[in-house]
């Protein structure tokens, strides 16, 4: 009886519902939107670090993987520290470095040079990048590269390049250069869309970077045994190779996390503001829907009708209008979703794979949850204010209006 | 027809309502005023009386206190041999809806509901079963004759018929009393005879019966009238 | 002119006689417990207990190893308000020119030449006449260079822009909505003034005015509001980036927009729904 009531109330005012209903969406949309933002980009950021198995990252002292030119030396010497821990499965250790590739048109003639970055890689081990069409790096002369560098460079699986890992701009002249052969191509996962990459064996990049690299390297990626515990490898590898940083896949997220904190905060301020938005809405509109039925109201109280019952029925509209509201908000807020990732997306430097914006149905559920608990508390308290009124002195008033 | 559905008249020689020296003051802005001072009145079971009286004398006041939506200031006021003038607002809520039937001036039927949902709506608080109530909504809208308006709006229906379902839906829950402030007063003389006859035919069937009016063929057709002026029963005879 | 060093610093109270003096940034300093006076050590090569210090994007030279250097903090500075440095981590160590090119090997080489022309110079001569003679380098503008790094805010500001047309798309709904209910809210108002002779039109002015007074008030509020906020704003986003940039500025424009935006949305919601009011007839307002 009491749905039959709410129901019956929200359709007696078609129009009024219907734009408060909108009114909710469009909270429920930004809702949605600022959830999603809160916890996609570390949900994201979380799925790139292990959807390569690897769990730990070793650093240079005091940086975050890649984040400066600073190598670790002594990569054969760490390596066989590393093998020490049986917890540690798998060890790949990662040498960064830029290329220059000079183009040459039919006639041969020089049109300057792309250059990109490279990864100097053990091919067996490697978690950099996920390997396409053609053949990975098996032989020394070997160079696969992402689709984006191939576009650039105007070449084809199987032509030879001239790569140099130096280039003084004042000479002219190319140092450590190497003729490689491009072999494949390769979707590099923690590179942008627009950003060229491309990787060698490690041996090939250390041999073409010269005496100053030589057994160095940027990064080392590592697996630990299933159901040991990489906090503890961690806490085992900063003690022993106190060289450089190991960083958890956990701690790695608390690194990013602070980086794009003001993300996170903007959207908790968004959030907050149309969670405050929508219930002011709910909670004029149920204001005036209960101003308007106070006498029907105090009849209802003076045949028996309990406060209780009054008040649920009053807060059942409430939340049938945030309910609605936010089924259509979900839509709303998906498309406005794609398109606010869709600019971020274009920051110069992030991993294709990391959205701002991640859907979740946790998301869903969240701002769900947040819009109907508002949409409780919007309606209980000008229904209880109206189920409180004395009885006789609403009649009475009723009466003489 | 159907037989009315009140509780039959116990073997209780008490008033059904008694009041003792009850008074009721209102605040005003900064003024008190001494709506009821000092009535004191019973009402036999099975009895119907009409409480006349000039505007402003206290009717209403006396019939809310009676129908437990409002409390004394002081005096004793009981219903059926249970104090009322104490009570909560739950307990005094609970009451109303197993005891006590109101019609109104205004009839005060939910517009959104059906005739027949508006008769059932009492029971429903009441957690009667939803097949009784359906089939004992039907019946009390038989009995005030409006049998085939089962499925109407009360916009749809006629103001005596609006009342003639308010009636039924004072008479859901069996009550032992019902309480009913100018019924006629919103409908024309016709109209107004017809629910006379039936206020009549349902005290008539045991259903004892307050009522407030300024119509004098209400009045008249109770057994007792008792006239009220300045807040004080100036004449409870018969 | 700010140069970049690929290395670390030491920290090490070696004495030495009158080392060259050094400034650092104010977040370096407070990482690693630094002050004025302090001695540190500057080395291209990074040890293990060191901290690396902003890192420069290499272009293909490979720095000789070089001696470590012993230097005396003079000054501990605070970054400009450049916003490409915004949310990064890295420190800043300045130091004098022939010095750094020392300690990192790089030899009497530089990264960049600033270059300042006279108010009268024509820019784009100048660049074009120094491309035409240079050997190794090339020249810029400084404003092309200023767009190439500030992609990262170009796209925070692309998304603020978004963010700012949907807030503003969605609080038109909230006011439209709520400036509705409230005028709904008066229909027993409007049912007597209409009951009483008052025309259609007189009540619909007394409505809308009624309506552009609330929004005025609200959107006054709101700007008060809103000032307050772009204060605390830029307070916490200062102090958690250590830069002087302002982050929020609540500017004229900004306030007319708001402003005149509520004027409309409430004058609009005002018509609508006393149109819609003023056409019903009083008694079905009073609900008989």
């Amino acid at each position: 009886m009491r749905t039959t009531l709410a129901q019956a109330s929200l359709i007696r005012h078609r129009a009024r519902t219907l734009l408060a209903v909108l009114g909710v969406a469009v909270a429920a949309a930004m809702l949605l939107d600022m959830v999603m933002l809160a916890t996609g980009m570390r949900e994201s950021f979380r799925e790139l670090l292990v959807s390569r198995g690897f769990d730990l990252r070793l650093a240079p002292k005091g940086t975050l993987p890649f984040d400066t030119d600073a190598t670790i030396p002594g990569v054969a010497a760490i390596t066989s520290v590393l093998r020490n821990n049986p917890d540690i499965r798998e060890i790949s250790p990662v040498l960064g470095a830029s290329i220059h590739i000079p183009i040459r048109n039919r006639e041969g003639e020089g049109q300057g040079d792309v250059s990109s970055a490279v990864l100097g890689i053990d091919p067996t081990v490697q978690g950099d990048y996920e390997f396409l069409s053609g053949r990975d790096v098996t032989t020394p002369d070997a160079i696969v590269a992402n689709d984006y560098l191939i576009r650039r460079l105007r070449a084809r699986i199987g032509d030879t390049l001239a790569v140099a890992t130096g280039y003084d701009p004042q000479t002219r002249t190319y140092s450590g250069q190497r003729k490689l052969v491009l072999m494949g191509r390769a979707r590099f996962v923690y590179g942008a869309a627009d950003q060229s990459a491309a990787a060698v064996r490690r041996e090939t990049l250390e041999a073409m970077e010269g005496q100053a690299r030589h057994d160095h390297a940027s990064l080392f990626m590592i697996r630990v045994r299933k159901g040991a515990d990489p906090d503890r490898v961690r806490e085992w590898i900063e003690t022993y190779i106190p060289s450089v940083s190991a960083i958890s896949i956990a701690t790695a997220i608390a690194q990013v996390d602070q980086r794009l904190s003001y993300f996170r905060q903007l959207a908790f301020i968004l959030g907050a503001v149309s969670l405050f938005v929508g219930f002011l809405l709910v909670t004029t509109l149920v204001t005036v829907s209960v101003n308007e039925r106070s006498g029907e109201i105090a009849v209802m109280r003076a045949i028996g009708v309990s406060r209780a019952h009054v008040v649920q029925q009053v807060v059942l509209e409430g939340v049938a209008i945030s309910f609605a509201g936010a089924l259509i908000g979900l839509g709303l807020g998906l498309a406005t979703a794609r398109y606010l990732n869709a600019i971020l997306s274009a920051f110069p430097g992030l991993p294709m794979a990391i959205d701002f914006f991640l859907f979740q149905p946790s998301s869903a559920w969240t701002a769900l949850a947040l819009l109907v608990a508002s949409g409780i508390a919007a309606g209980v308290y000008p229904a209880w204010r109206a189920a409180s009124l004395p009885i006789a002195e609403s009649l009475r008033r009723e009466a003489i209006a | 027809m159907t037989e009315p559905t009140q509780t039959p008249a116990a073997p209780d020689e008490r008033p059904i309502v008694s009041l003792r020296d009850v008074r009721r003051d209102y605040a005003l802005g900064a003024e008190r005023v001494h709506a009821l001072q000092g009535v004191t009145l019973d009402v036999e079971r099975g009895d119907y009386v009409a409480i006349v009286g000039p505007s402003g004398c206290g009717k209403s006041t006396l019939l809310n206190l009676i129908g437990v939506i409002d409390q004394p200031t002081s005096g004793t006021v009981e219903i059926g041999g249970k104090r009322v003038d104490d009570m909560s607002d739950w307990e005094a809520t609970s009451f109303r809806l197993y005891n006590i039937g109101f019609v109104f001036q205004r009839f005060y039927l939910m517009p959104i509901l059906s005739a027949l949902e508006n008769v059932a709506l009492p029971m429903a608080e009441a957690k009667v079963p939803r097949e009784e109530r359906r089939e004992r909504a039907a019946q009390l809208l038989a009995y005030v004759g409006l049998s085939n308006r089962e499925r109407h709006r009360p916009s749809e229906l006629s103001g005596g018929e609006q009342q003639r379902v308010a009636i039924a839906r004072a008479l859901a829950n069996r009550p032992t009393l019902v309480l009913a402030d100018e019924p006629t007063g919103e409908l024309d003389a016709h109209t107004g005879a017809e629910i006379i006859s039936l206020f009549q035919r349902l005290n008539a069937d045991g259903t004892t019966i307050v009522v407030v009016t300024h119509d004098e063929g209400l009045a008249d057709a109770a057994r007792r009238k008792i006239h009220m002026r300045d807040g004080k029963v100036v004449d409870g005879s018969a | 002119m700010l140069l970049t060093l690929i290395g670390a610093l030491l920290l090490l109270q070696t004495q030495q006689n009158q080392p060259r003096t050094v400034a650092i940034d104010e977040s370096f300093a407070a990482r690693a417990n630094l002050k004025v006076g302090d001695r540190v050590t500057v080395s291209s090569r990074p040890g293990a207990d060191d901290f690396a210090v902003m890192t420069a994007t290499r272009t293909g030279y490979t720095p000789i190893a070089a001696a470590p250097e012993t230097v005396l903090i003079a000054a501990i500075v605070r970054r400009g308000a450049d916003p490409s440095e915004v949310a990064r981590g890295d420190f800043l160590l300045r130091m004098h020119l022939d010095q750094l090119q020392q300690v990192s090997g790089y030899g009497d080489r530089v990264d960049r030449f600033a270059i300042a022309t006279k108010p009268s110079a024509n820019i784009g001569q100048t660049v074009n006449r120094i491309n035409h003679v240079a050997f190794g380098f090339r020249a810029y503008r400084s404003r092309d260079i200023a767009v190439e790094t500030s992609r990262t805010f170009q796209v925070v500001s692309r998304f603020h822009r978004a963010i700012g047309v949907i807030t503003i798309v969605a609080s038109s709904v909230f006011l439209l909505c709520i400036m509705v209910l409230k005028v709904e809210e008066r229909r027993r108002d409007i049912a007597a003034l209409r009951l009483m002779g008052i025309s259609r039109w007189s009540v619909v002015q007394s409505i809308i005015i009624e309506a552009a007074l609330v929004a005025v008030l609200g959107s006054v509020l709101g700007v008060a509001l809103g000032w307050a906020a772009s204060l605390f704003v830029n307070w916490h986003y200062q102090a958690l980036y250590r830069t002087p940039l302002a982050f929020s500025m609540v500017t004229p424009p900004i306030v007319a927009l708001a402003v005149s935006l509520s004027l409309l949305l409430g004058i609009g919601a005002g018509i609508l729904a006393s149109l819609r009011l003023v056409r019903t007839p009083p008694l079905v307002l009073f609900g008989r």
